[in-house]
């Protein structure tokens, strides 16, 4: 596959020498089936410190998750063991990201998922059939259609269950059996229609805890899956970092060649750490919106004003523009976030216009667009 | 570890670094003594504790405890405010201090402290700096100088550890135990030089460092002098050995000056402070007071998980991973505890939390899993959704597990502060046991009998020194202004180590319980920024029935009176003062606070003027306020003008257009209750009220209820008030009645039941019914509603054809 004709390519592409060269440097012992051992899986989601060895030359693992090298630790021991893997937290989290990676290192593929939505079917989760195949040889292995989970316990490979909450919750309880016994039975093939699980197989799980429509998971689901609650990074300066980050790799996989403005990532970062903690660098006291607040938002109002800067503009970053997209991006939910947005541009952002001037005074007089 | 041989003494002396609360550290001192064996060893701690040592190696006495340090500034000697200061100095079985004394002392070894006394380090040190910092408790270990820098940071962030703890544990615990001692020593002096050449000069001078550090040289030197004179011969031949244990952040500084010696006199105190002002003490210690996390940065985190550790190491049959063990234990003994509380864990979740801890430990290049494997893996395998409030039970109880409870034990000759001497010869004078840890309980009549009375202060004042002796379960709150009606105090009382701990924490106060709370009294009114809080302290000085050298107390109130300009605080204090007033001769008090109150009823009347225009949240807060006042200044028989200002400032009041209904009301009320105002008057302003603009309309049930409580016996002098209401009623429609109908409700609770029934008995004549006829009205049946809606419907066909 080219990665340059793909919208999105997966993990395991966009980062393939990365993981070629952790593969080939990789001494440690691995679980079995592991395309990599879990310390250089933690290095590839985590960055190494120094350069790895590649092809004759030499290559920087870059840090692709930032805020909790444990909980990336904890995810990556509970894989390796006999339990499901759950990540919970609010939307934007990067749960997905980490999921990807994490079967993109640990399994070679991250695109053996199960897309989960309130239409998702028992079916969809263990197999189904190709009926003109069934109707012509009847129920065999040809005829078998596998769904990822019935892959992963095949070949041995990680299988993503994407928001599992959004399926309903009989149906995610067809997960119990096959993550305790590790056991897939399959009726219609008589004697051979035991599938029994490879090792390497587990189950990544996503869920969200915010948004609305979502479904409970049962306890007896719950005991099979360790939880890791990914939470929102805290610190603006790192959160301006993921910003950056993600914007250069978007703009490079959509060819924008335009610069990543540094100072306008810090004025959204802040705006967004903010309204979120509830709480001002200068210690005013914000209502926060109801809207998700999340990094994924911020990269998403700042990547907008890119494209409009790069197609309708002077290749610059408009700040007037930016406020136009914040608009649009908090009134998803209800008007009042919009007053909330605009009581922290009538305190926090005048004063900090006044106090420390730069971006924060252009970013005062576009207050005009927040109607 | 450096070791420096002085030929002047003919001593070898060994500088063992040594970080506060750490087995690994405790095991390597342990170990290095036993194999050198010295003839002293030499500990970092206030030299005054030397009296201590024998207590604290007593067979009966159990770890947790801590060497209690006071000193009372009665030399202006810290500083001009005079002051009076604490710290504490706490060991664990697995402080490294103690571990060195009990082996030096096993081994026959002088053992002694070598660092200043407690006085004289704060003398030395900058305020806010040292051992002068602000914080909750302080504390004498001084660990904190270890992880401070950002070289340690970077550190961190270089191995990829969370925090100095993580790091420490990683390369200094888990590795230490394997490790032979020079190598172990080795690595941490080469740890702790970094620490200290990243710290400033200054900071060393302003956090007293230089002056601990000359005087500790000064005392190894003694040691080295007196053990060549004592030993004679003998130590001219072979030598002798001094081991000085002291905090790693200060033995290179140590081993540099003990080899350029004779410098240590530039940085020595100029002058010792006095001797009579320093305290020391031993007192019983609980694990969760040791627990770095609660509250202040010294030592390890999580005693009770290391205490573990080292009891494994301690076994006979080396245990090969005794963290290995110690996290089994605790992720068994917290899903114990998680089901005793209705939580699920089972027997599965505690493996997969085992194994999770094991390859956390592999992952990360640990040998064993450490405390933060297992917290990691009961994070992971106990917390079931999301990680809140609502699922963090487990980590609660694993903290608590690693945490510990152990509270010490003293033995009997420990010594203890005169307070507590005081506390003990009281309790045998009033026969109140201190020998079992059952509870007693015991109800005084304090105003018939003196020696109730007596007891009952006892009581009060054990409790204002927040010592948890006593609790009084019945009787009169004086602070809250419950349950005045009471004639008998019941209390209840138990002895604990707690007991014991709080008083020996108050000794710097006084040498009696009396005294000790007068002290404690006079500061917290010196700190006391309302004069609200001043006069509660009056209240309960009143209880404790502290008499004499008052004085200073009642000059400090009427000074808060005067400077505090918040009205609700000042009428907050009157009530408390009226109570006092009320109340002096009954509870023995010595002194008439009518003074004090007529410069709070000034102050208030000079602010009065200014409250009319009040927010309606403040209404209650106000409406009682000038209540309170009307009534004290009725009671203050002879002081006719005070009256007559009360009354200007509401007619002023009064005038002003902004004013808040609800206050409006009242004051009318008040104005009648105190015969100033006529009747007709009133309804005249409630007219107002209601012909006024819609807004002023809604604000008569404000008024009423403002009235009412000011004056509600106005209502029933003829029916002109209730014509009024009624009124009202008739004026608003349905959805602004609905609005009202909180405000109006609050109208009314002021009248009891009777009352109201007499209300509702003329407003139902006003309008020609009667009440036992309204009784009798009965429910519309449904039936009917919807009958009607039927009808409706019919007419609307019907009409639109």
């Amino acid at each position: 596959m080219d990665a340059r004709k793909l919208l999105r390519p997966p993990m395991e592409i966009r980062y393939r020498e990365e993981l070629e060269a952790l593969k080939a440097s990789d001494s440690g012992k691995k679980p079995e089936n592991w395309q990599l051992s879990p310390r250089a899986v933690r290095t590839f989601i985590l960055g190494s410190s120094a350069p790895i060895a590649y092809r004759g030359g030499s290559l920087l693992v870059e840090k692709k998750y930032f805020g909790n090298d444990a909980l990336v630790e904890r995810c990556i021991i509970t894989l390796a063991g006999n339990r499901g893997l759950m990540l919970v937290g609010e939307p934007g989290t990067a749960k997905t990201m980490l999921s990807e990676l994490l079967t993109a290192a640990i399994s070679g593929v991250s695109t053996n998922t199960i897309q989960g939505t309130a239409g998702t079917t028992e079916d969809m989760i263990k197999y189904s059939w190709n009926y003109a195949l069934l109707l012509a040889k009847g129920p065999g292995r040809d005829a078998l259609v596998p769904s990822p989970l019935y892959t992963g316990m095949e070949q041995g490979i990680l299988t993503r269950f994407e928001e599992i909450t959004r399926t309903p919750a009989e149906v995610q309880d067809s997960l119990i059996s096959v993550l305790s016994d590790k056991v897939l039975n399959v009726p219609e093939l008589g004697d051979d229609g035991i599938l029994f699980a490879r090792p390497g197989f587990n189950v990544i799980g996503t869920a969200n805890t915010r948004d609305k429509g979502v479904n409970e998971m049962s306890s007896a689901l719950k005991r099979r899956f360790n939880f890791e609650t990914v939470a929102p990074v805290r610190e603006v300066a790192l959160e301006k970092q993921i910003i950056v980050n993600e914007v250069r790799s978007l703009a490079a996989e959509s060819h924008i060649d335009m610069p990543v403005d540094e100072d306008v990532a810090e004025l959204l970062a802040s705006t967004y750490h903010e309204l979120r903690e509830g709480v001002s660098s200068l210690g005013h006291r914000i209502d926060s919106p109801g809207a998700v607040m999340s990094t994924a938002e911020a990269v998403s109002v700042y990547y907008q004003t890119m494209i409009g800067g790069y197609y309708y503009g002077d290749g610059r970053m408009d700040v007037e523009e930016l406020v136009r997209n914040l608009v649009g991006a908090l009134s998803k939910e209800s008007r009042e976030d919009l007053g909330k947005l605009k009581g922290y541009f009538d305190t926090v952002v005048r004063d900090k216009a006044s106090k420390e001037g730069g971006l924060w005074k252009p970013y005062y007089e576009a207050r005009k667009w927040l109607k | 570890m450096e070791t420096i041989l002085r030929s002047q003494e003919m001593a070898e002396i060994k500088l063992l670094p040594v970080r506060h609360h750490s087995p690994a550290c405790a095991l390597q001192v342990r170990r290095m003594i036993e194999a050198w064996r010295p003839h002293a060893v030499l500990i970092e701690g206030p030299d005054t504790a030397d009296s201590l040592i024998p207590a604290m190696l007593h067979s009966h006495t159990k770890a947790p405890f801590a060497v209690y340090y006071s000193y009372d500034d009665t030399e202006g000697a810290v500083s001009r405010e005079r002051e009076k200061y604490r710290c504490y100095y706490p060991f664990l079985d697995y402080s490294p201090e103690l571990a060195a004394l009990r082996a030096g002392s096993a081994l026959g070894a002088q053992v002694a402290f070598i660092d200043l006394p407690y006085g004289d380090i704060l003398a030395a040190s900058r305020e806010g700096k040292g051992m002068r910092q602000e914080g909750e408790q302080s504390n004498y270990n001084d660990d904190y100088l270890l992880s401070r820098s950002a070289y340690f940071q970077l550190l961190c962030e270089k191995t990829g550890l969370r925090s100095f703890d993580e790091f420490w544990e990683k390369y200094f615990e888990l590795e230490g135990l394997s490790q032979d001692g020079e190598t172990w020593f080795r690595n941490l002096l080469t740890y702790c030089r970094q620490a200290r050449e990243s710290t400033p000069f200054e900071q060393l001078t302003e956090e007293g460092c230089l002056a601990r550090e000359a005087y500790m040289v000064k005392k190894i030197l003694e040691t080295a002098e007196r053990l060549a004179q004592t030993r004679g011969e003998e130590a001219q031949e072979a030598g002798s050995r001094i081991l000085a244990v002291t905090g790693g952040f200060h033995t290179p500084a140590l081993a540099g000056r003990l080899r350029e010696a004779g410098r240590e006199a530039e940085y020595l105190p100029k002058k010792q402070v006095g001797a009579k002002d320093q305290g020391v003490y031993l007192m019983p210690y609980s694990m969760e007071a040791a627990d770095a996390l609660n509250g202040y940065a010294s030592g390890m985190p999580f005693p009770g998980f290391y205490q573990k550790i080292w009891e494994f190491v301690q076994e006979e049959a080396e245990e090969p991973e005794p963290y290995g063990r110690a996290v089994l234990d605790m992720i068994v003994a917290t899903g114990r505890a998680v089901r005793r509380k209705e939580g699920s864990i089972s027997a599965y979740d505690e493996i997969c939390a085992c194994s999770m801890a094991r390859g956390l430990a592999a992952l990360r290049g640990k040998p064993q899993p450490g405390a933060y494997e297992l917290q990691d893996a009961a994070l992971s395998c106990f917390v079931k959704g999301e990680y809140n409030l609502a699922t963090d039970e487990p980590m609660r109880l694993l903290r608590g597990e690693m945490t510990g409870r152990r509270v010490g034990e003293l033995c009997g000759d420990a010594g203890e502060p005169p307070l507590l001497q005081d506390f003990r010869a009281q309790c045998r004078r009033f026969g109140l046991q201190t020998a079992s840890t059952l509870e007693s309980e015991s109800t005084l009549s304090v105003f018939s009998k003196k020696r109730h009375r007596q007891i009952s202060m006892f009581f009060h004042r054990l409790l204002f020194l927040q010592a948890p002796y006593a609790r009084r379960v019945k009787g009169p709150n004086l602070q809250t202004g419950r349950d005045r009606n009471l004639m008998r105090e019941v209390w209840k009382y138990k002895w604990s180590a707690q007991v014991m701990a709080a008083l020996i924490d108050a000794s710097v106060y006084g040498g009696s319980v009396e005294e000790a709370a007068r002290a404690l009294a006079g500061e917290r009114l010196e700190r006391a920024v309302y004069a609200r809080d001043g006069a509660l302290l009056l209240t309960q000085v009143m209880e404790m029935g502290l008499t004499g050298e008052l004085s200073p107390v009642y000059g400090r109130l009427s000074g808060l009176l005067m400077s505090d300009a918040d009205f609700y605080s000042l009428a907050d204090a009157l009530g408390s003062l009226g109570l006092v007033e009320q109340l002096w001769r009954l509870y023995g008090s010595d002194r008439n606070v009518r003074e004090l109150m007529i410069v709070c009823i000034r102050r208030l009347l000079g602010l009065l003027p200014g409250m009319a225009r009040i927010k309606d949240e403040d209404m209650a807060r106000c409406m009682e306020a000038v209540k309170r006042l009307y009534q004290a200044v009725g009671r203050l028989e002879d002081e006719e003008t005070l009256r007559d200002s009360y009354f200007q400032a509401l007619q002023a009041m009064d005038r002003d257009g902004g004013i808040q209904a609800g206050v409006h009301g009242c004051i009318h009320g008040i104005l009648y209750g105190g015969g100033r105002e006529s009747a007709e008057r009133i309804l005249q302003v409630c007219r107002g009220y209601l012909t006024g603009t819609k807004d002023q309309l809604m604000k008569t049930a404000l008024f009423f209820r403002g009235l009412f409580f000011g004056a509600k016996d106005l209502v029933f002098v003829g029916d002109a008030f209730l014509r009024m209401l009624d009124e009202f009623l008739a004026r608003i429609d349905e959805g602004d009645f609905l609005r009202l109908l909180p405000e109006l409700h609050m109208a009314f609770t002021y009248f009891t039941p009777a009352e109201t029934d007499r209300i509702a008995r003329t407003a139902a004549e006003l309008h020609g019914g009667n009440v036992s006829a309204m009784h009798e009205l009965k429910a519309v049946p449904e039936e009917w509603y919807l009958y009607g809606r039927r009808l409706e419907r019919f007419a609307l066909e019907e009409i639109n054809g």
